[in-house]
């Protein structure tokens, strides 16, 4: 279980996290949704150690993140896709999927090859692009590759920012449904930021809203996406 | 006819020097974004360390190979003690702005060059000193004539070639090699991935280190030894690294031959006094056609 208490992340005198309290149940798909600037972004960057929270506590199975380096966090098994399709466009797809598990070549050599395959499966797109530099994929093809490159580290949680971004409906489909799967079957914890609030909600099983960098509601993701007045109120549709 | 061979292959192995000059100041600007004024100021140390085993008895060998590993060493070191701690205060008011963040460690590089050659002047004392060859600097005869190549300088060549040849196999071919590129070209993405950055960076200043330490051994040979001689090396490398475009470890080699076959052609053609002004002219007009350099990356970056 991930918990999240009273954290709070400022940038100089912007406070981007004011106090956000939430709790993400193993093995189940929580989201966290809201308008652009509601501290969404800042909430995994906190979590996956890229930001340090002035106060405030973040744990993963009882065990605190708070003063962890990011690379270490990964090593423990909490794995963050940030936003804007992160790859590294100068390696080719598969030394991009092959960074993920650089720190797990040694003591899981066989477990690495396994994970390698697994990925080409579960985006077959990406095993017909293997040599090809990253940059040269379309954006959904980048957006798959950036889960592939964290789901190599074997995580436990996956932190994903925004999977949507500039995609295509049919894209994100697809993207969501294989995250989907990977949660039903291999019994993975995400955290899914998402702007759009209709198909994350239609996936998750818990909805976080976020506004102003304070948590308004926490709920069922059905219950949160059937009511209307806090639609209209947070999410402008 | 020999003035054109001779030029040529002094041409090939001076530049295959700057190559290693430039291919060291390059791996540092990719990994850390620094232009390390003290790269040379480094080898010059060793070199002088090495200098100061050959003359007490030990084989040229043994001072090589400390030479290279105590470069390599003085890089991590410098990146651990002063770089790193300096680029991580980001939040003092000192560093607040993005230029003055990209300005201290430059000059924090200046400095160490400076303690570098007056530490080595009150060790070793200021006046040049000769620095042995492996192999004779005299041309190689062949049915009575002088070629313009010496042994020596084939062995510049092969090693300067080993060295890039076996540079790229490690980038290309290994998982440290992928982690210090990963690190290099975007080190949020490198850390996401549970590459210790911190590490790898101090692994590229090593890099850096061992390669100008390299440099300086196989320089210093036609070139005397002082504290300062080496100044000039770091001039003619930094012009190649902007040649051939600074983010380019393949751009800092053909830049590095490119300025040692005009630095050549110049002093057998024309007279050694031009030989700066003709860099100068290489380097704007590299600047003027290719401001990037010859391999430098585009602009445009993705947001």
């Amino acid at each position: 279980m991930l918990e999240v208490k009273n954290l709070v992340t400022s940038f100089g005198s912007v406070v981007a996290l004011d106090g956000v309290s939430f709790t993400a149940q193993e093995s189940k798909i929580t989201t966290v949704i809201g308008a652009n600037g509601a501290g969404k972004s800042t909430l995994l960057r906190t979590i996956s150690g890229l930001e340090n929270p002035n106060s405030g506590s973040i744990t993963w199975s009882g065990k605190s993140l708070i003063g962890m380096r990011a690379e270490d966090i990964v090593r423990a098994g909490i794995a963050h896709v940030p936003e804007g399709h992160a790859v590294i466009s100068e390696l080719s797809v598969e030394e991009n999927i092959a960074m993920g598990s650089l720190f797990r070549r040694r003591k899981f050599k066989s477990d690495v090859a396994a994970a390698h395959d697994e990925m080409y499966e579960l985006f077959p797109r990406l095993k017909e692009r293997r040599k090809q530099l990253a940059g040269t994929l379309s954006g959904g093809e980048r957006q798959m590759l950036a889960i592939s490159r964290a789901l190599v580290s074997r995580p436990q949680l996956l932190l994903l920012d925004e999977p949507s971004l500039g995609l295509a409906p049919l894209v994100v489909e697809q993207i969501i449904d294989s995250i989907n799967t990977l949660c039903r079957s291999t019994g993975l914890t995400v955290l899914l930021v998402e702007q759009n609030a209709n198909t994350a909600l239609g996936v998750a099983d818990h909805g976080v809203l976020l506004a102003l960098g304070k948590v308004v509601a926490d709920r069922p993701a059905a219950e949160l996406k059937a009511d209307a007045n806090l639609r209209a109120a947070y999410l402008g549709y | 006819m020999e003035t054109f061979l001779a030029a040529l292959f002094s041409g090939t192995s001076r530049g295959a020097v700057f190559a290693l000059v430039a291919l060291g100041l390059v791996i540092v600007w990719r990994g850390a974004g620094i232009v390390n004024f003290a790269q040379m100021g480094q080898a010059m140390f060793s070199t002088y360390i090495a200098s100061t085993l050959i003359t007490n008895g030990n084989s040229y060998w043994v001072g090589f190979v400390v030479a290279i590993v105590v470069g390599a060493a003085m890089g991590a070191l410098l990146d651990t003690l002063i770089m790193r701690p300096l680029s991580n205060k980001k939040k003092t008011e000192l560093l607040s702005s993005e230029s003055m963040r990209a300005a201290v460690p430059v000059i924090a590089s200046l400095g160490i060059l400076g303690a570098l050659q007056a530490l080595a002047g009150i060790i070793w004392a200021a006046e040049e000193r000769g620095f042995p060859a492996p192999y004779p600097q005299e041309g190689f005869s062949v049915a009575g004539n002088v070629m313009p190549f010496t042994s020596f300088d084939l062995f510049v060549i092969s090693v300067v070639l080993a060295t890039l040849l076996a540079t790229t196999l490690f980038f290309k071919k290994t998982g440290v090699g992928l982690a210090m590129r990963a690190t290099a070209l975007n080190s949020e993405v490198a850390r996401l991935s549970g590459i210790r950055t911190n590490f790898t960076r101090s692994l590229s200043w090593a890099f850096s280190g061992a390669a100008s330490s390299l440099a300086g051994l196989l320089i210093t040979p036609t070139s005397n030894l002082s504290p300062n001689t080496l100044d000039l090396v770091l001039i003619v490398g930094f012009t190649a690294a902007v040649v051939g475009g600074l983010d380019s470890p393949a751009g800092a080699v053909i830049g590095g031959f490119l300025v040692g076959m005009v630095i050549s052609f110049v002093s057998f053609y024309d007279t050694p006094e031009d030989v700066f002004l003709s860099i100068l002219g290489v380097l704007l007009l590299v600047l003027i056609i290719r401001p990037r350099g010859i391999l430098g990356a585009k602009d445009a970056r993705r947001v």
